[in-house]
């Protein structure tokens, strides 16, 4: 068995605290991902998500907010889009990037993509990123899989195949991955340290988990916690030299109260000097120049081996 | 993580593990080290083989490790039981560079016993360490309590133990520091014990490193905390309190 295929995505031990420096100075990253898909459960986007109120406000009101309150701090944030929402707002899509926002690609649908066959997803990547392409004027740099409501786990979904795929489709990151609280590589072929740049996600800061989740009636209404949490880590990121991100969803943050925290939390962290306030696109781009993976990421030969009654 | 692989989890979730490996275990061995405490890390013996550098880390600052099973089971078949004890040990004490001492896992009295272990950390009927026998009434271990109050993954990790979607709590460090406290308060007046359980890829995480800084600090504000390895407080309890009632 090749290295620690189906146990780790990465290499031992992460870069050290010491051992990140950021562009000009700057002390921490910062930075916002918006998750502009509405589906709710891993067979992604159907027509009864679109037809909801909340789907109204969502993509409404609810956006509109949140955009007020980024241009208001001055913070560029990267939307995850699922492809088919070009076509259903694309209004929405040209206000994000008027605002100078990255739009990366969330999917066709924000399907569950593991049940699908090599050429299925293949087909389905392919067909996503022509469409966003199309919207953006470009080719989307990233890729996300965030978790939805209904999903089983809270990391977000994808197949034995996808990263490699996003190497083959010319992805420049995977935007979604716990593995570390700093950028990292997902390696995608361990023999030959093939690997793409991936960019963490936590859910402990993605809005969802704490905004009536899992729905409606769950009791589970505790933004003051989610702002607690946001606090907590960025100060903690920022007095290791090292990234934040937080995970939002306009149907949610865009809310009332919920909408003041985040406008609070943003002046925390505006009172910090020294925060490089990046759209998940450049801060790849910059550690994979900084940090390319053919010196910095280290993958160890095979220790393991296989025994009777233990795990292969 | 080797749990989430035997579960056969997702990938993504498997990398949620990865972040106790890759980052998590090296927090909070500093955060012991800047302390001077010395912590007991119940350790997969597979974890041997997936981040051994980080273990050695553990072993040179002089943390105490001990069994948490060899791929996170008991097997219930008894020979294959044993097989998985004996590799588990195995490869904790080769890199311990001294036998193992004590386990938090499931696994029998009378194995473990055979195997030369001590004590165990498994549940807790009741506050202060004491003995356990098996069904027959010997092979008598001593138990250091744990509590899954005191366990962060409790708090902190989406869907512990199977739990789901309406069933998640996920809470804040602010809060778990305040309850924590009390618990230790609690038994700090009354002369007690308080076994705190911490997993690397949740406590790991740097808001939580910074609220375990902050209990450490609270709790070394208060005169006569002893700061113990689960080995040191076993072998002092057996030195001083040996099973009288129960045979060994």
């Amino acid at each position: 068995m090749p290295w620690k295929t189906n146990y780790t995505i990465s290499d031992e031990i992460s870069l050290s605290d010491r051992g990140i420096v950021w562009p000009d100075h700057n002390r921490c990253c910062f930075n916002v991902v918006v998750d502009l898909s509405l589906a709710s459960g891993p067979e992604g986007l159907l027509p009864s998500d679109l037809a909801t109120a909340d789907s109204v406000f969502a993509m409404g009101v609810g956006l509109a907010g949140l955009l007020d309150v980024l241009t208001s701090h001055e913070i560029v944030a990267t939307f995850a889009v699922p492809a088919a929402m070009v076509k259903i707002y694309p209004e929405a899509i040209e206000a994000v990037l008027k605002q100078g926002h990255e739009v990366a690609a969330e999917g066709l649908f924000h399907e569950d993509v593991s049940p699908f066959s090599l050429e299925e997803e293949r087909a389905r990547m392919k067909a996503a990123t022509s469409l966003l392409s199309e919207a953006i004027g470009s080719r989307p740099a990233g890729w996300y899989d965030l978790p939805r409501r209904r999903d089983k786990f809270a990391v977000g979904a994808i197949s034995p195949y996808t990263t490699k795929l996003l190497v083959e489709e010319g992805y420049t990151y995977m935007g979604n991955c716990p593995a570390d609280d700093a950028p990292h590589y997902s390696v995608t072929d361990f023999a030959t340290a093939e690997a793409i740049v991936a960019m963490p996600y936590y859910y402990h800061f993605d809005d969802q988990f704490f905004m009536l989740y899992p729905r409606q009636g769950s009791g589970l209404e505790n933004p003051d916690i989610l702002f607690r949490n946001w606090r907590a880590e960025f100060a903690a990121q920022y007095k290791r030299g090292r990234f934040f991100s937080m995970t939002l969803h306009p149907g949610n943050v865009g809310w009332c109260n919920r909408l003041y925290l985040l406008d609070q939390f943003l002046d925390f962290v505006r009172s910090r000097p020294n925060v490089w306030n990046a759209v998940s696109r450049d801060c790849a781009d910059y550690w994979t120049s900084k940090y390319p993976a053919a010196t910095h990421l280290k993958l160890e030969p095979s220790v393991w081996k296989d025994y009777p009654g233990s795990l292969s | 993580m080797l749990y989430r692989r035997i579960l056969n989890e997702p990938a993504l979730q498997l990398a949620k593990g990865e972040f106790g490996g890759r980052v998590g275990i090296w927090r909070l061995i500093e955060l012991f080290d800047s302390h001077a405490i010395k912590a007991t890390i119940f350790t997969p013996g597979r974890i041997c083989e997936l981040y051994p550098r980080a273990l050695r880390q553990a072993v040179a600052s002089d943390h105490e490790l001990a069994d948490h099973m060899w791929e996170h089971r008991v097997p219930r078949e008894a020979a294959l039981e044993a097989d998985h004890l004996q590799k588990a040990l195995a490869a904790l004490t080769a890199i311990r560079g001294k036998p193992v001492s004590g386990t938090r896992s499931g696994h029998t009295n009378s194995l473990l016993k055979q195997s030369g272990i001590l004590y165990k950390s498994d549940n807790s009927a009741g506050h202060l360490p004491h003995y356990i026998a098996d069904k027959t009434g010997k092979n008598t271990l001593l138990n250091l309590p744990f509590h899954y109050a005191i366990d962060d993954a409790q708090f902190y990790t989406f869907g512990w133990l199977g739990s789901d979607g309406p069933a998640q709590r996920m809470s804040d460090p602010d809060r778990v520091l305040e309850m924590w406290w009390a618990a230790f308060l609690q038994q700090y007046n009354k002369g007690g014990y308080l076994n705190v359980c911490l997993h690397p890829y949740v406590s790991g995480r740097a808001l939580r490193i910074e609220m375990l800084d902050q209990l450490i600090r609270r709790m070394k504000s208060l005169p006569g905390v002893w700061f113990s390895t689960c080995e040191e407080t076993a072998t002092w309890c057996v030195k001083h309190f040996p099973a009288r009632r129960l045979t060994s």
